[in-house]
């Protein structure tokens, strides 16, 4: 897909692969139309990895990976919600989509509804002023039905390493839960334990989700070069092959 | 009545009849807006001194298809939120109803960092915004009510300097100049509260045996040029008095819209550049040329070529 688009973050999208297939299996309302939960992946650079979890889950025909790069295909390099069916946002500058969902799970809050509100962030993003602007603002308004996860796959690491983002959140007043984002089972456990208590608690939850840039490539793993990289057919093969092994 | 003591008493009114209007300010009119906040507690936001995640906020509620109302000083609300606006409101289409105050340079004494003459320039590349100035609690009613509820950007910039000239509530609708004064001479484009020193400047013009036909706008965006087209046609000469950036600003849009039609000629009295000096409101509004005389002297020169 990327390679045939000639566009794509591969590792970006790498580190989020289990965690939104735990997340659309946790939560199937957002499989099956029913309005109570929303999901916005705010890390936009991620968002090959939630076409494919998309069609996955039968909410984006599979037939349309093929627009995904492609001169007025509707499959972009950062999500249009106004093209596709499940993309909640538009994000692609970061540290947009989480403040968004912020305001989706006040605007929930004043209509009573008992929507809940799943928003996916990267921990580079986490640089981002708007984050914790939104973040102060969550715990302020006591957003109960907010869970933010946090891709924590080192990218921060190589531009302003911060080490103790789990306090950080935990300063701002979040609920702070710390997971292999690469363990489905836990993550799926712990996503719908979030939910369930989340009608009974004025305090919006994080879940920093460890994860590998690049997880299951070696080559990939990590830093550097591939992260905006297209790959050759050969790399292409041999990503194929360590993927499948 | 003050502009802003009419907005807040209008979120009150229109709060009553519309369960989806949601007021949001950055630490900014909450005590007028007091009534407001007593009757709608869960509608009613200060959110403080986080203006970009404010106006992201604001695209979240009106995903969930609530009507918000996002208010705090120009610079901050549209300067400092560029990108929010751009991506969540223009590019994705949210609606939204952002009101300032202080626009241009009425925060005088203050300096540059809370002044903002380039929110037309900002808003008014985006299809889906409408720009309005209003200079009188009246107008800002009428429009407000018009088109708050309508899914589009809706910018109203709130003067603390009305125009003081009445306006019959019939003349006030959304994209319609208004004539306020006619002449012959030349036709005036003017923008929200410096009517009041162009009427100044037209009684001048008259004492020289000239005269202006004058259109007054409180809405830049969008913007009916019918009438002001078949006055310039007659006077063949355009003379825009707005506090706007001259890069970008009305005088340069209205070039856009006539230039290479007919022949016609044109000044402007818009703001260049920084406005450095401190001073009380009219002190600056004299050293920016947007005082009655200058006016005056600019209607003779493009008139008379001197």
């Amino acid at each position: 897909m990327v390679h045939e688009g000639l566009e794509g973050h591969i590792p970006s999208s790498f580190s989020i692969v289990d965690i939104l297939i735990s997340v659309y299996e946790s939560f199937p309302e957002l499989s099956n139309g029913k309005e109570n939960i929303r999901f916005v992946l705010s890390k936009g650079h991620g968002v090959a990895a939630l076409y494919v979890v998309l069609a996955h889950f039968g909410i984006l025909d599979k037939s349309a990976l093929k627009e995904y790069g492609q001169n007025f295909g509707r499959l972009g390099g950062h999500p249009d919600r106004h093209k596709q069916k499940g993309v909640e946002a538009n994000s692609g500058s970061l540290g947009h989509g989480f403040p968004f969902a912020v305001g989706l799970a006040l605007g929930a809050k004043i209509k009573n509804d008992k929507e809940f509100v799943v928003c996916l962030v990267g921990d580079g993003e986490c640089q981002e002023g708007t984050i914790w602007e939104a973040a102060a603002i969550a715990v302020n308004q006591s957003l109960g039905n907010l869970l933010v996860i946090v891709d924590w796959n080192g990218s921060a690491a190589q531009l302003q390493p911060v080490e103790n983002i789990i306090e950080k959140w935990r300063a701002f007043g979040f609920n702070s839960l710390v997971a292999d984002g690469h363990n489905q089972e836990i993550l799926s456990k712990v996503l719908k334990e979030v939910r369930k208590s989340s009608n009974n608690k004025d305090i919006p939850t994080v879940i920093i989700a460890k994860t590998v840039k690049g997880k299951g490539v070696s080559f990939v793993e990590g830093h550097g070069k591939w992260h905006h990289k297209i790959p050759t057919e050969m790399e292409l093969k041999m990503i194929r092959e360590e993927l499948l092994s | 009545m003050t502009l802003r003591l009419a907005f807040a008493r209008l979120m009150r009114e229109i709060g009553i009849k519309d369960e989806n209007l949601v007021v949001v300010v950055g630490d900014i009119s909450h005590g007028i807006l007091g009534d407001f906040r007593n009757e709608f507690p869960s509608r009613y936001f200060n959110i403080g001194i986080s203006e970009p995640a404010m106006v992201n906020i604001g695209a979240g509620l009106s995903a969930q298809g609530l009507i918000p109302v996002i208010h705090t000083i120009s610079p901050f609300l549209i300067e400092r939120c560029v990108e929010q606006i751009k991506l969540d409101y223009a590019y994705q289409e949210f609606g939204v109803n952002l009101v300032s105050v202080g626009g241009a340079f009425e925060y005088s004494k203050l300096g540059c960092s809370h002044h903002c003459y380039t929110d037309f320039q900002i808003l008014s590349q985006f299809s889906n915004a409408n720009i309005f100035f209003p200079a009188s609690s009246e107008e800002f009613e009428i429009l407000f009510t018009q088109n708050y509820n309508h899914s589009k950007i809706n910018y109203f910039r709130l003067t603390e300097y009305p125009h003081e000239f009445p306006l019959h509530a019939s003349q006030i609708m959304t994209g319609e100049p208004i004539n306020v004064s006619e002449g012959d001479n030349l036709t005036i484009v003017v923008v929200g509260s410096s009517l009041k020193e162009t009427l100044k400047a037209q009684k001048k013009l008259n004492d020289s045996k000239l005269s202006a036909d004058i259109f007054y706008l409180h809405t830049l965006k969008p913007l009916n040029l019918t009438k002001i087209e078949k006055s310039l046609r007659r006077t063949k000469k355009l003379l825009v008095v707005a506090q706007v950036s001259t890069h970008g600003g009305l005088y340069a849009s209205l070039m856009t819209s006539f230039s290479g039609r007919f022949i016609f000629e044109s000044s402007s009295i818009e703001i260049h550049d920084f406005i450095r000096d401190y001073g009380d409101w009219d002190t600056i509004l004299f050293a920016s040329g947007f005082d009655e005389n200058n006016i005056y002297k600019s209607a003779v020169k493009l008139v008379n070529g001197n």
